[in-house]
């Protein structure tokens, strides 16, 4: 069998032309794509989005609302009339502190599910500083909101350290402090935080220099609060050193470990800091919307948070987008309820489908489909 | 002898990267076909291409003569062609006799209970086992089973579900000189009985010693099938490489005082005996330490409490002017100017999922050269690991920004040497750097750490392939269950660290 001396192959450099097929008798290969530039991902991102608000459409026709009406609600409305706007940024606040707080914490590959007990807790720590006027009225309202981001931070301190000194999962740890949270909030306001002037369960009126200032025609504050931290946000995760840091724990902790990243330190920095602005975002429902402590965080503040960082592949300035986005949705979604006697639930329908959308989108930004030849 | 297997014209594409262009492959009934070639050459794309898990842009496939199309794996066994992987493709926490019955091809037909099936598959084992005496036992759950006895049920597993074409990717990569003799002469039994074997390797002695024809790949095409016993190693070399590589040059070493001093180290555990079972030793500044010993002696482990993501539960590790690591972070260590080459690139030196340029960075981000904690300065980070890139000679690296997991076996681990070896040196810890690597990257990953020792670094280099061992080192170690058992200066007796290797197990 060995009787082949040295038998050279002639090479041939050029590849061989794949004669044309008719696009449907093709056969297609599903093949792992190796790398996708960020221009196809956004087109591949915004497709996605935009089949979801189809299908979301399509169900709003189907419970009786005209296509017509759809788009009058949702986008003339909201950019044209300057009072829907500031609804819509009103709302938007405190859901981008969230969403940013939820990005946060997943690039350190830590499940926040309790954003909301910690918003709670930003809110009570809040109204706490009201409630006994301490610091003088002009540092009140900024004394707030330092309380405010204490309080925060202090709740997703047990789940954190529970999950880094004894490997508790922080997924039902960070959960079920929510509802101790906010069973907390009903003691505080059926009990010694009701407001003494009326007999409803909400602690007494803010003084108005302790509430977030308009400016420009009503338009709240909050937002500029907003928009601020979410660039000191992407500043860190993009330009700082601890973001590249963020990078690696978020990538796989083992290889950070080993490559000298303070594994342990960045994820204990990154949850706080995370339960900060949740507990900020809680100082703006109160201090920004409400003007006193009140249970308006039935909202699903938390589930709309994970979804604005999901959505916005934990980018702050994506998230930022998306929760204005989300938050149209909302103020949409409850004139929706008004005239046209639909459900609040229908606006978490569509955060869903959305949700699914985009996820699915990602498959293709992971695979693509090949012509590989006409069918045997 | 007739033909059993024949590709013609192969090409294949990945992402718009030629992986074969035009390549061709014979393999006759009754040979052990060697495929040779260096990382990237097109080997394993070939066989994937054969074992019909890449489906080819064009060209031919015949099993017998016949032409054939093959939709997956399954479709391969129904032709009895069989792969066993370089990263072996079973079920950890199974039983051997389970994953084998999971490879075999299902019969629509077969009214046989799973029990029954079992059964079948154990008794099956056990003949088949006996025949070749593999000693496997079909009870035991894979993750029990050494590397060696894995790769023997993954050959188990391929030949019972019916291969007469038996492909075996890099079959030696992962065995000790003796395991991988013995799996060389089954493969030769099993052509002796009518079987086609081929195997991908980069081995030449493998080649040389057990191959009947070798076919020779270059950059994505064939370049010649020959007869091994024709030709000389260096004609081989020349063919896989395209040119031939000179010999390093042997620089006589200077040892200094001791620079790293292991004692009593132990590592804690769960069950059985502890993977660190009190090692003793020193590496002094200027030397390259080898440490031989037969894999899953404690290497791994050793490696890691090293690098200190491993914690033990007694004994020091003393660095000379910085006292005892074991209360040392990562980055500390790192600091004190220890480098750390790790066997599992993608499990502790790089993630494939961030760029090139981070994960070069990372190793010098926290001495600030990339600018204070608060500004993270890309540019010069780029411009760095661009420099590298080019003095380490990493090829495929299209842009600094595209992932790690990209590159190739050899190229990763240059990347990792890259950064390791962008800093000032005091201490090396390096296993099994040329691990799948071809023989002109295994050469310049051992001219980087002969350059560190010159340099005055005191290297420790852990590796279970005693040619490495033995042509790098200035004095050899051998460790057995986690003990070092015995010590050899250099010349060094190859046959005696062998027997000191097996005599303690």
């Amino acid at each position: 069998m060995a009787d082949l001396p040295l038998q050279q192959t002639a090479p041939s450099p050029v590849p061989p032309r794949v004669p044309h097929v008719p696009w449907l008798s093709r056969r297609y290969a599903l093949e792992l794509r190796q790398q996708l530039g960020w221009s196809q991902q956004l087109v591949i991102f915004v497709m996605s989005v935009l089949v979801g608000l189809l299908i979301s459409g399509a169900i709003l026709v189907a419970a009786g609302v005209s296509p017509q009406d759809i788009l009058n609600e949702f986008v003339v409305q909201t950019l044209t009339d300057p009072q829907n706007l500031r609804a819509v940024l009103f709302q938007a606040a405190p859901m981008v502190m969230v969403g940013l707080a939820a990005a946060l914490a997943f690039r350190a590959r830590f499940w926040n599910l309790g954003l909301e007990g910690q918003m709670v807790c930003g809110a009570i720590g809040a109204t706490f500083v009201s409630l006994h006027e301490i610091g003088p009225p002009a540092l009140r309202l900024w004394l707030m909101a330092v309380c405010a981001l204490l309080a925060g931070l202090v709740w997703v301190v047990t789940p954190v350290v529970m999950k880094l000194r004894l490997g508790i999962n922080e997924i039902i740890s960070s959960l079920m402090l929510n509802y101790v949270a906010v069973n907390f909030l009903l003691h505080l306001l059926y009990g010694s935080w009701k407001d003494p002037k009326d007999a409803f369960p909400y602690s007494a009126k803010f003084q108005p220099f302790e509430r977030l200032p308009d400016f420009l025609d009503g338009f709240s504050s909050a937002i500029v609060l907003s928009a601020v931290v979410a660039v000191a946000v992407w500043w860190l995760v993009d330009k700082s050193r601890a973001g590249l840091y963020l990078r690696f724990v978020h990538s796989n902790q083992r290889v950070a470990d080993a490559v000298g990243v303070p594994v342990r330190r960045m994820v204990l920095g990154t949850v706080l800091l995370s339960g900060a602005l949740a507990g900020l975002a809680g100082f703006m429902v109160a201090a920004g919307q409400e003007g006193r402590l009140t249970q308006a965080f039935y909202n699903g503040y938390g589930f709309s948070g994970i979804l604005i960082a999901f959505l916005a592949r934990n980018n702050p300035l994506a998230a930022s987008a998306v929760a204005v986005l989300v938050a149209t949705l909302f103020v949409a979604g409850r004139s929706l309820q008004v005239f046209y006697q639909i459900p609040f639930s229908m606006v978490q329908l569509i955060q869903a489908i959305l949700v699914i959308c985009v996820a699915s989108s990602d498959f293709f930004i992971r695979h693509r489909l090949r012509a590989v030849g006409s069918k045997g | 002898m007739p033909n059993a297997l024949a590709l013609s014209h192969i090409h294949k594409s990945f992402d718009g990267f030629m992986a074969l262009a035009d390549a061709h492959f014979t393999a006759r009934w009754g040979e052990v076909h060697a495929l040779l070639g260096e990382n990237g050459a097109g080997k394993s794309s070939l066989m994937n291409i054969a074992a019909g898990l890449y489906a080819p842009e064009s060209g031919q496939l015949l099993v017998d003569d016949n032409p054939v199309q093959l939709g997956g794996p399954r479709d391969a066994a129904r032709h009895h062609i069989g792969m066993v992987h370089q990263h072996f493709k079973l079920v950890q926490p199974f039983t051997v006799a389970e994953n084998i019955l999971l490879g075999q091809v299902p019969d629509n037909d077969d009214v046989r209970s799973y029990r029954q099936r079992l059964t079948d598959v154990r008794n099956a084992i056990l003949t088949k086992s006996q025949e070749l005496q593999f000693e496997i036992d079909p009870d035991q759950p894979v993750a029990r089973l050494s590397v060696a006895a894995q790769q023997r049920v993954e050959i188990l597993k391929v030949l019972l579900a019916g291969a007469r074409i038996l492909i075996l990717d890099e079959p030696t990569a992962v065995l000790t000189d003796q395991e991988a003799a013995r799996l060389l002469q089954t493969s030769q039994a099993l052509a002796r009985q009518g079987a086609a074997v081929i195997l991908v390797t980069h081995k030449m002695a493998d080649v040389q010693c057990y191959a009947d024809r070798v076919t020779v790949m270059r950059g994505g095409r064939t370049v010649a099938t020959i007869n091994p016993g024709a030709v000389h190693e260096a004609e081989l070399v020349r063919l896989a490489v395209g040119e031939t590589l000179p010999p390093p040059l042997a620089v006589p070493p200077h040892p200094g005082a001791a620079r790293l001093v292991l004692r009593a180290m132990r590592s804690s555990s769960h069950d059985g005996p502890p993977a660190l079972n009190g090692i003793d030793l020193s590496v002094h500044a200027g030397e390259i330490y080898g440490l031989a010993g037969v894999g899953g002696n404690g290497q791994t482990e050793l490696a890691q409490a090293v690098m200190g993501v491993l914690s033990l539960q007694s004994g020091t590790m003393e660095l000379a002017g910085f006292g005892d690591l074991c209360t040392a972070s990562t980055m500390q260590r790192r600091d004190m100017g220890i480098a750390a080459i790790p066997a599992d690139r993608y499990g502790l030196a790089l993630v494939g999922g961030l760029s090139v340029a981070e994960n070069f960075g990372i190793g010098q981000v926290h001495s600030g050269r990339y600018g204070r904690s608060w500004w993270l300065n890309h540019r010069r980070m780029a411009k760095d690991a661009e420099a590298a890139v080019q003095t380490f000679d990493i090829k495929g690296v299209r842009s600094i920004r595209q992932k790690a997991a990209l590159l190739s076996g050899g190229n990763a681990q240059k990347l990792v040497i890259a950064r390791e070896f962008s800093r000032e040196l005091r201490m090396v810890l390096v296993h099994s750097p040329s691990r799948g690597l071809d023989v002109r990257a295994t050469a310049q990953v051992h001219e980087r750490l002969r350059a560190a020792r010159d340099a005055g670094a005191a290297v420790l280099l852990i590796s279970e392939d005693l040619d490495e061992v033995l042509a790098l080192s200035d004095r050899i170690g051998v460790i057995v269950r986690g003990k070092i058992v015995a010590e050899f200066g250099v010349p060094a007796d190859r046959q005696a660290i062998g027997q000191a290797m097996v005599a303690h197990g």
